[in-house]
C-alpha cells in the first residue's frame, strides 16, 4: 500500500510504501519513506515536470529557504521562477535519497522488523536503489514521462541510473560534473572519511543513534577532507592565501594558524549539525559502488528508440569529476548512438562550481530546456 | 542558404548520420535534420554551443583539434568540415581521425592560390591578402595558419590514402567526377567529397 501525506517535520511530503523493496545487495527494506518536495504546478498533461537528484550532502529543498539551513535553497540559483529550472513553467520534483537523514528512510530510522533503529543492520544501497525509489515516487505522482532529469555530482550518478535502467520514463538528462563510475582516487578519498567516522568512538559500530551520542569528531574530519576535494587549489589560494587567523605571527603551536584552518574546521562542524554519520557511510559506499557503464550499453536500444537527449557537463577546475570523466560519459553515449550534447564550463572554483553563480553554466542548461520539445 | 550547404544537402542521403565539425550556432545542422539526416556538431565557441542547444541540437563543446579524438570509430556516415581546414593546427592528422570515424569525409574552404588571391600578394607584397578572414586579421593574428590550394588538398588527400569521389565548384555549383578537379587558378571556393576506402 502507498500512500501520500503532508511531512509533519519538514516542509513538503512523504510517500510512505508498505511493501518490500528488494535491493541490489539481495537484500530487502519493507516499509519505507520517501520525503519530497516539489514546487511550480504540474500541467494537465502532465508534461513538464523535472526531477531533480541531490548530492551526497543535499536534500529535498533546492529552491526557496531551506527548513534546515535556514538559509537559501543549495540550488536557489538553478531551481526558481525565471531560473534555468524555471517553476513557472515546470513541475520540479526533489527527494530526499534512500539512505538519507532528511526523512527518507535511512539507517537512522526504526526497523519495522525489530522495532530498534537500524544503524549499521541498514542494509547497503546502491546508487540503483536510490533510482528505484524515486521512480516509485514518480509514479504515484502519475507522471508517466519526466521531462528532465537533472543532478550534479552524486545527483549526475542517479541522472545517468535513471537513463540506463528506466529509459522509456523520460525524455532528457542532465548531467553534471558527473562520471560513469566512482575513480579509485574518489574511492580512496571516500575511504578515508569513512575511516575517520567509524575510528572515532563515538561510533560505537555504528550503534550510536539509541546510546544517544554522535560520532562529531569523525564526520567533521570526514566533511573537511570532502570539503577539500569540492574545492581547488586556485580557489583555495584566492579565498585564503596564507593568511592568518586573527593574529599577526605564527603561534609555534598546532592551534588555528591559517585562516584556511579556520575554515575548514568550520565547515567540519557545521556539518556535523545537519547530517547523520551513518547516512555518510551509506551514501559514500553507493558512489563508491556506482558503474552505470555496461547497463547503458546493455540498454541502448530502449534509451535510442525513446530519443532521449543528454547534456553533459563539466567545469574545468573540477579535479573530483573533471572534464575527463564527462568525455568518457559522452564518448559512450555517442558509441551507443545517443542524442548528445556537451558542454564544458570555464571555473576556478572546482567542482562545487555547479552550486555557484556560474552564469554560463545556467545559460547552457537554459539553452538546453528550452530546446526540448 | 549557402551555396556550400545546398551542395551538402543534396549530396547526403536521407537517414545518414552526419557530424558538423566546426559548426557554428548550427545553421547546417538544423537543415540536415529537416532532410530526415540526423546530425550532431562540434563547436569551440561556447555561446554558439548554446544557440545550438536552444534549437535542440546536438552539439559537443570543445576544441576540434583534440575533442574528435574522442569519438568512437566508424561512427558516422558524413564528416563535413567546411571553411574550418585551413584553421587546424594539423590539418592531415585530423584527417586521418575522421578517416577512422565517418565512412565519407566533406572539406569544404576557399582556394588561396586563385588568381586574385595571387594578384593581390604580387601587388601589395604583403600576406595579410593570403591570410585574411576577417578585415581585422594579419599575418600574425589570423586563424587561417594553414593558407591552402586546391591541388594542395588533392595531394593531401592522396598521400593519406583516402579517395576523391566528387569535388564542386561552390560558386558555380559545379560538379568534378572520378577525381578531377577546379580550375586551381580560378575557383574560388572548393568542397571535397572523399572517402576512405
Amino acid at each position: 500500500m502507498r500512500k501520500i501525506t503532508d511531512n509533519s517535520e519538514y516542509p513538503g511530503y512523504l510517500l510512505k510504501c508498505q511493501e518490500e523493496l528488494l535491493l541490489d545487495s539481495g537484500k530487502i527494506i519493507s516499509d519505507f519513506q520517501v520525503a519530497y518536495q516539489t514546487y511550480g504546478k504540474l500541467n494537465s498533461n502532465k508534461n513538464n515536470a523535472i526531477l531533480i537528484c541531490h548530492a551526497l550532502t543535499g536534500d529535498q529543498f533546492p529552491a526557496e529557504e531551506s527548513p534546515i539551513t535556514k538559509k537559501k535553497g543549495w540550488w536557489d540559483l538553478m531551481v526558481g521562477p525565471n531560473r534555468p529550472i524555471d517553476t513557472n513553467k515546470y513541475f520540479v520534483i526533489c527527494s530526499n535519497v534512500l539512505g538519507g537523514c532528511v526523512g527518507t528512510t535511512g539507517p537512522n530510522d526504526i526497523n519495522p522488523k525489530t522495532n530498534k533503529i537500524y544503524g549499521p543492520d541498514f542494509p547497503t544501497i546502491t546508487i540503483r536503489d536510490m533510482v528505484r525509489v524515486q521512480k516509485i515516487l514518480i509514479d504515484e505522482l502519475g507522471i508517466s514521462k519526466l521531462l528532465s532529469v537533472i543532478g550534479g555530482s552524486m545527483g549526475a550518478m542517479q541522472v545517468l541510473q535513471w537513463a540506463a535502467t528506466y529509459p522509456e520514463s523520460l525524455k532528457s538528462i542532465i548531467s553534471i560534473a558527473g562520471s560513469l563510475k566512482h575513480s579509485a582516487q574518489n574511492i580512496a578519498f571516500d575511504e578515508a572519511g569513512r575511516q575517520s567516522i567509524m575510528l572515532d568512538p563515538n561510533w560505537d559500530n555504528g550503534r550510536y543513534p539509541e546510546k544517544n551520542k554522535k560520532p562529531e569528531n569523525g564526520l567533521s574530519v570526514a566533511r573537511m577532507i570532502a570539503h577539500i576535494t569540492y574545492l581547488s587549489e586556485k580557489a583555495f589560494q584566492n579565498k585564503f592565501g596564507r593568511n592568518l587567523q586573527e593574529k599577526k605571527d605564527l603561534s609555534f603551536g598546532f592551534g588555528i594558524d591559517f585562516q584556511v584552518e579556520s575554515y575548514l574546521r568550520y565547515q567540519g562542524k557545521s556539518f556535523v549539525d545537519r547530517f547523520d554519520a551513518n547516512s555518510y557511510l551509506y551514501m559514500t559506499r553507493a558512489m563508491d559502488y556506482f558503474d552505470v557503464s555496461s547497463e547503458i550499453q546493455n540498454n541502448k536500444n530502449k534509451i535510442i528508440q525513446n530519443g532521449i537527449r543528454f547534456l553533459v557537463l563539466s567545469f574545468t577546475s573540477d579535479w573530483l569529476f573533471p572534464t575527463k570523466e564527462s568525455k568518457e560519459i559522452v564518448s559512450l553515449l555517442n558509441s551507443v548512438g545517443s542524442n548528445v550534447s556537451f558542454a564544458e564550463v570555464v571555473s576556478d572554483r572546482g567542482h562545487d562550481s555547479f552550486l555557484l553563480d556560474e552564469p554560463q553554466f545556467f545559460k547552457v542548461c537554459d539553452g538546453f530546456l528550452k530546446g526540448i520539445k | 542558404m549557402r551555396s556550400d550547404y545546398k551542395i551538402i544537402l543534396d549530396l547526403i542521403p536521407e537517414n545518414s548520420k552526419v557530424l558538423d565539425i566546426g559548426c557554428s550556432d548550427g545553421e547546417l545542422i538544423s537543415l540536415l535534420e529537416n532532410k530526415n539526416i540526423s546530425a550532431q556538431g562540434v563547436e569551440l565557441n561556447q555561446e554558439k554551443v548554446i544557440s545550438c542547444l536552444e534549437k535542440g541540437l546536438d552539439v559537443i563543446h570543445g576544441d576540434i583539434n583534440v575533442m574528435v579524438e574522442d569519438f568512437p570509430y566508424n561512427q558516422f556516415d558524413y564528416c563535413i568540415l567546411t571553411q574550418t581546414i585551413q584553421a587546424v593546427q594539423k590539418p592531415d592528422v585530423l584527417l586521418n581521425t575522421l578517416k577512422k570515424i565517418g565512412k565519407n569525409i566533406i572539406v569544404g574552404f576557399n582556394n588561396s592560390a586563385r588568381l586574385s588571391k595571387v594578384l593581390s600578394f604580387l601587388v601589395s607584397g604583403s600576406f595579410d591578402s593570403l591570410l585574411k578572414k576577417s578585415n581585422s586579421d594579419q599575418w600574425y593574428n589570423t586563424d587561417y595558419i594553414h593558407p591552402c590550394s586546391i591541388k594542395d588538398f588533392k595531394k593531401l588527400a592522396l598521400d593519406l590514402d583516402l579517395r576523391i569521389i566528387n569535388t564542386f565548384d561552390v560558386n558555380n555549383q559545379k560538379k568534378f567526377l572520378n577525381g578531377k578537379i577546379p580550375s586551381n587558378l580560378f575557383c574560388r571556393e572548393v568542397l571535397f567529397h572523399i572517402a576512405n576506402d
